[in-house]
Protein backbone atom coordinates (compact mmCIF):
# COMPACT_ATOMS: atom_id res chain seq x y z
CA UNK A 1 0.00 0.00 0.00
CA UNK A 2 1.12 3.32 -0.89
CA UNK A 3 1.67 5.70 2.19
CA UNK A 4 0.23 9.02 2.21
CA UNK A 5 2.99 12.02 2.05
CA UNK A 6 0.71 14.70 2.77
CA UNK A 7 -0.95 14.45 5.62
CA UNK A 8 -3.62 17.22 7.29
CA UNK A 9 -5.60 18.51 10.21
CA UNK A 10 -8.41 19.77 8.49
CA UNK A 11 -11.12 17.36 10.81
CA UNK A 12 -9.68 18.41 13.83
CA UNK A 13 -9.60 22.27 12.57
CA UNK A 14 -13.12 21.85 11.43
CA UNK A 15 -14.03 20.52 14.80
CA UNK A 16 -12.17 23.70 16.40
CA UNK A 17 -13.98 26.04 14.14
CA UNK A 18 -17.35 25.67 16.35
CA UNK A 19 -17.53 22.20 14.23
CA UNK A 20 -18.06 23.24 10.99
CA UNK A 21 -19.76 21.32 8.39
CA UNK A 22 -17.40 19.46 5.81
CA UNK A 23 -20.54 21.80 2.83
CA UNK A 24 -19.69 24.66 5.44
CA UNK A 25 -15.80 24.76 4.63
CA UNK A 26 -16.69 23.40 0.73
CA UNK A 27 -18.63 26.71 0.00
CA UNK A 28 -15.94 29.18 1.79
CA UNK A 29 -13.40 27.64 -0.28
CA UNK A 30 -15.19 27.02 -3.50
CA UNK A 31 -14.72 23.48 -3.21
CA UNK A 32 -17.38 20.22 -3.52
CA UNK A 33 -17.75 18.25 0.05
CA UNK A 34 -16.90 15.11 -1.93
CA UNK A 35 -13.50 17.27 -1.88
CA UNK A 36 -13.06 18.09 1.77
CA UNK A 37 -13.97 14.35 2.20
CA UNK A 38 -11.55 12.70 0.27
CA UNK A 39 -9.01 15.70 1.54
CA UNK A 40 -9.85 13.92 4.81
CA UNK A 41 -8.91 10.56 3.85
CA UNK A 42 -5.96 11.23 2.63
CA UNK A 43 -7.31 10.40 -0.74
CA UNK A 44 -6.68 13.36 -2.18
CA UNK A 45 -3.59 16.16 -2.16
CA UNK A 46 -5.47 20.08 -3.04
CA UNK A 47 -3.09 22.29 -4.94
CA UNK A 48 -1.15 24.65 -3.40
CA UNK A 49 -4.03 27.71 -4.10
CA UNK A 50 -6.66 25.33 -2.69
CA UNK A 51 -4.07 24.62 0.66
CA UNK A 52 -3.89 28.77 1.15
CA UNK A 53 -7.15 28.50 0.77
CA UNK A 54 -8.36 25.99 3.47
CA UNK A 55 -5.28 27.94 5.93
CA UNK A 56 -7.26 31.49 5.17
CA UNK A 57 -11.01 29.91 5.87
CA UNK A 58 -9.29 28.95 9.82
CA UNK A 59 -7.16 31.91 10.14
CA UNK A 60 -4.03 29.81 10.70
CA UNK A 61 -0.70 29.25 8.53
CA UNK A 62 -0.10 26.94 5.99
CA UNK A 63 1.62 24.37 7.78
CA UNK A 64 -0.74 23.61 10.95
CA UNK A 65 -3.12 22.76 7.94
CA UNK A 66 -1.09 20.13 6.02
CA UNK A 67 2.29 18.34 7.04
CA UNK A 68 4.84 16.34 4.46
CA UNK A 69 6.17 13.09 5.71
CA UNK A 70 9.27 13.04 3.88
CA UNK A 71 10.36 9.13 5.81
CA UNK A 72 6.89 8.00 3.05
CA UNK A 73 8.94 9.15 0.25
CA UNK A 74 12.06 6.87 1.23
CA UNK A 75 9.89 3.72 2.46
CA UNK B 1 -23.51 10.61 -5.41
CA UNK B 2 -22.09 13.85 -6.32
CA UNK B 3 -24.02 15.28 -9.53
CA UNK B 4 -20.88 14.77 -11.83
CA UNK B 5 -21.14 11.38 -10.96
CA UNK B 6 -24.08 11.00 -11.57
CA UNK B 7 -23.61 12.54 -15.04
CA UNK B 8 -20.84 10.33 -15.53
CA UNK B 9 -22.94 7.44 -15.00
CA UNK B 10 -25.95 8.86 -17.21
CA UNK B 11 -23.03 8.98 -19.69
CA UNK B 12 -21.78 5.03 -19.42
CA UNK B 13 -25.03 3.98 -19.83
CA UNK B 14 -25.66 5.82 -23.08
CA UNK B 15 -22.41 4.64 -24.59
CA UNK B 16 -22.81 1.38 -23.32
CA UNK B 17 -26.28 0.99 -25.20
CA UNK B 18 -24.94 2.73 -28.33
CA UNK B 19 -22.18 0.15 -28.24
CA UNK B 20 -24.26 -2.61 -27.92
CA UNK B 21 -26.75 -1.39 -30.71
CA UNK B 22 -23.51 -0.82 -32.99
CA UNK B 23 -22.55 -4.18 -32.60
CA UNK B 24 -25.71 -5.65 -33.11
CA UNK B 25 -26.32 -3.89 -35.90
CA UNK B 26 -22.90 -4.27 -37.50
CA UNK B 27 -23.58 -8.38 -36.32
CA UNK B 28 -26.75 -8.23 -38.45
CA UNK B 29 -24.85 -6.98 -41.28
CA UNK B 30 -22.42 -9.64 -41.56
CA UNK B 31 -25.08 -12.43 -40.75
CA UNK B 32 -27.12 -11.02 -43.52
CA UNK B 33 -24.68 -10.05 -46.40
CA UNK B 34 -25.65 -6.67 -46.48
CA UNK B 35 -22.23 -5.33 -44.93
CA UNK B 36 -21.41 -3.07 -47.78
CA UNK B 37 -20.57 1.09 -47.98
CA UNK B 38 -24.21 2.40 -47.50
CA UNK B 39 -25.18 0.28 -44.72
CA UNK B 40 -21.86 1.41 -42.99
CA UNK B 41 -21.67 4.80 -43.35
CA UNK B 42 -25.48 5.20 -42.52
CA UNK B 43 -24.66 3.55 -39.42
CA UNK B 44 -21.81 6.02 -38.62
CA UNK B 45 -24.06 8.86 -39.23
CA UNK B 46 -27.09 7.16 -36.81
CA UNK B 47 -24.40 6.65 -34.02
CA UNK B 48 -22.63 9.99 -34.05
CA UNK B 49 -25.95 11.85 -34.23
CA UNK B 50 -27.69 9.15 -31.15
CA UNK B 51 -24.49 10.28 -29.00
CA UNK B 52 -24.98 13.98 -29.50
CA UNK B 53 -28.59 14.08 -29.02
CA UNK B 54 -28.76 11.16 -25.99
CA UNK B 55 -25.87 13.00 -24.53
CA UNK B 56 -27.64 16.42 -24.58
CA UNK B 57 -31.13 15.28 -23.26
CA UNK B 58 -29.43 12.56 -20.65
CA UNK B 59 -27.69 15.90 -19.20
CA UNK B 60 -30.37 17.82 -19.21
CA UNK B 61 -32.76 15.65 -17.72
CA UNK B 62 -30.10 14.45 -15.35
CA UNK B 63 -29.94 18.26 -14.14
CA UNK B 64 -33.96 18.23 -13.01
CA UNK B 65 -34.79 14.76 -11.96
CA UNK B 66 -31.15 15.72 -9.24
CA UNK B 67 -33.18 18.87 -8.76
CA UNK B 68 -36.97 17.69 -8.25
CA UNK B 69 -34.84 14.95 -6.27
CA UNK B 70 -33.25 17.23 -4.19
CA UNK B 71 -35.90 19.18 -3.64
CA UNK B 72 -38.10 16.49 -2.09
CA UNK B 73 -35.77 14.93 0.30
CA UNK B 74 -34.76 18.14 1.65
CA UNK B 75 -38.00 19.79 0.85
CA UNK B 76 -36.33 23.44 -0.09
CA UNK B 77 -38.02 25.27 -2.98
CA UNK B 78 -34.74 26.45 -4.63
CA UNK B 79 -32.88 23.23 -4.34
CA UNK B 80 -29.05 24.10 -4.75
CA UNK B 81 -27.59 21.12 -6.20
CA UNK B 82 -23.82 20.77 -6.39
CA UNK B 83 -23.12 20.99 -9.92
CA UNK B 84 -19.85 23.42 -9.21
CA UNK B 85 -16.61 21.64 -10.64
CA UNK B 86 -13.61 21.92 -8.71
CA UNK B 87 -9.84 21.11 -9.21
CA UNK B 88 -10.50 17.41 -8.15
CA UNK B 89 -13.46 17.03 -10.79
CA UNK B 90 -11.12 18.38 -13.80
CA UNK B 91 -7.88 16.03 -12.54
CA UNK B 92 -10.98 13.61 -12.69
CA UNK B 93 -11.95 14.33 -15.87
CA UNK B 94 -8.52 14.87 -17.42
CA UNK B 95 -7.40 11.22 -16.49
CA UNK B 96 -10.38 9.85 -18.22
CA UNK B 97 -9.54 12.21 -21.36
CA UNK B 98 -6.28 10.31 -21.12
CA UNK B 99 -7.21 6.93 -21.04
CA UNK B 100 -9.98 7.39 -23.46
CA UNK B 101 -7.36 8.97 -25.82
CA UNK B 102 -4.73 5.81 -24.93
CA UNK B 103 -7.64 3.59 -26.02
CA UNK B 104 -8.52 4.98 -29.16
CA UNK B 105 -4.96 5.45 -30.38
CA UNK B 106 -5.02 1.63 -29.54
CA UNK B 107 -8.01 0.99 -32.14
CA UNK B 108 -6.84 3.91 -33.90
CA UNK B 109 -3.50 1.96 -34.73
CA UNK B 110 -5.54 -1.58 -34.81
CA UNK B 111 -7.40 -0.13 -37.86
CA UNK B 112 -4.49 0.48 -39.62
CA UNK B 113 -3.12 -2.78 -39.33
CA UNK B 114 -6.37 -4.19 -40.87
CA UNK B 115 -5.25 -2.13 -44.45
CA UNK B 116 -1.55 -4.35 -43.51
CA UNK B 117 -3.63 -7.28 -43.75
CA UNK B 118 -5.29 -6.37 -46.61
CA UNK B 119 -8.81 -6.00 -45.44
CA UNK B 120 -11.16 -3.66 -47.10
CA UNK B 121 -11.46 0.01 -45.98
CA UNK B 122 -15.03 -0.96 -44.71
CA UNK B 123 -13.45 -3.03 -42.55
CA UNK B 124 -10.87 -0.28 -40.66
CA UNK B 125 -13.84 2.52 -40.47
CA UNK B 126 -16.02 -0.14 -38.44
CA UNK B 127 -13.64 -0.76 -36.38
CA UNK B 128 -12.23 2.92 -35.76
CA UNK B 129 -15.84 3.87 -34.66
CA UNK B 130 -15.97 0.86 -32.39
CA UNK B 131 -12.56 1.82 -30.50
CA UNK B 132 -14.02 5.07 -30.29
CA UNK B 133 -17.32 4.07 -28.33
CA UNK B 134 -15.23 1.32 -26.68
CA UNK B 135 -12.94 3.97 -25.39
CA UNK B 136 -15.78 6.44 -24.18
CA UNK B 137 -17.19 3.61 -21.89
CA UNK B 138 -13.81 2.66 -20.37
CA UNK B 139 -12.85 6.57 -19.96
CA UNK B 140 -15.98 6.96 -18.23
CA UNK B 141 -15.67 3.96 -16.11
CA UNK B 142 -12.28 5.38 -15.13
CA UNK B 143 -13.66 8.36 -13.87
CA UNK B 144 -16.34 6.73 -11.91
CA UNK B 145 -13.88 4.56 -10.40
CA UNK B 146 -11.58 7.90 -9.08
CA UNK B 147 -14.89 9.02 -8.09
CA UNK B 148 -15.95 6.26 -5.63
CA UNK B 149 -11.88 5.71 -4.68
CA UNK B 150 -11.74 9.20 -3.89
CA UNK B 151 -9.04 10.61 -6.24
Amino acid sequence: MVKRRINNNIRKLRFFHNEMTQQELAEKVGVTRQTIIAMEQGKYSPSLELAFRIALAFDVPLDEVFSYDPEADSN
Amino acid sequence: MSFQEKNIAVSLANFTLILGFYSIRVFQMIQGGSFNTTNVFRLWGIIIALAIIITIFATILTHILSAIIHAIKTGEEKPDIEDIEDERDRLIDLRGTKVTYFISSIGGFLSMLTFVRGQPPLVMFTLLIFSGVVAQVVGDVSRLYLYRRGF
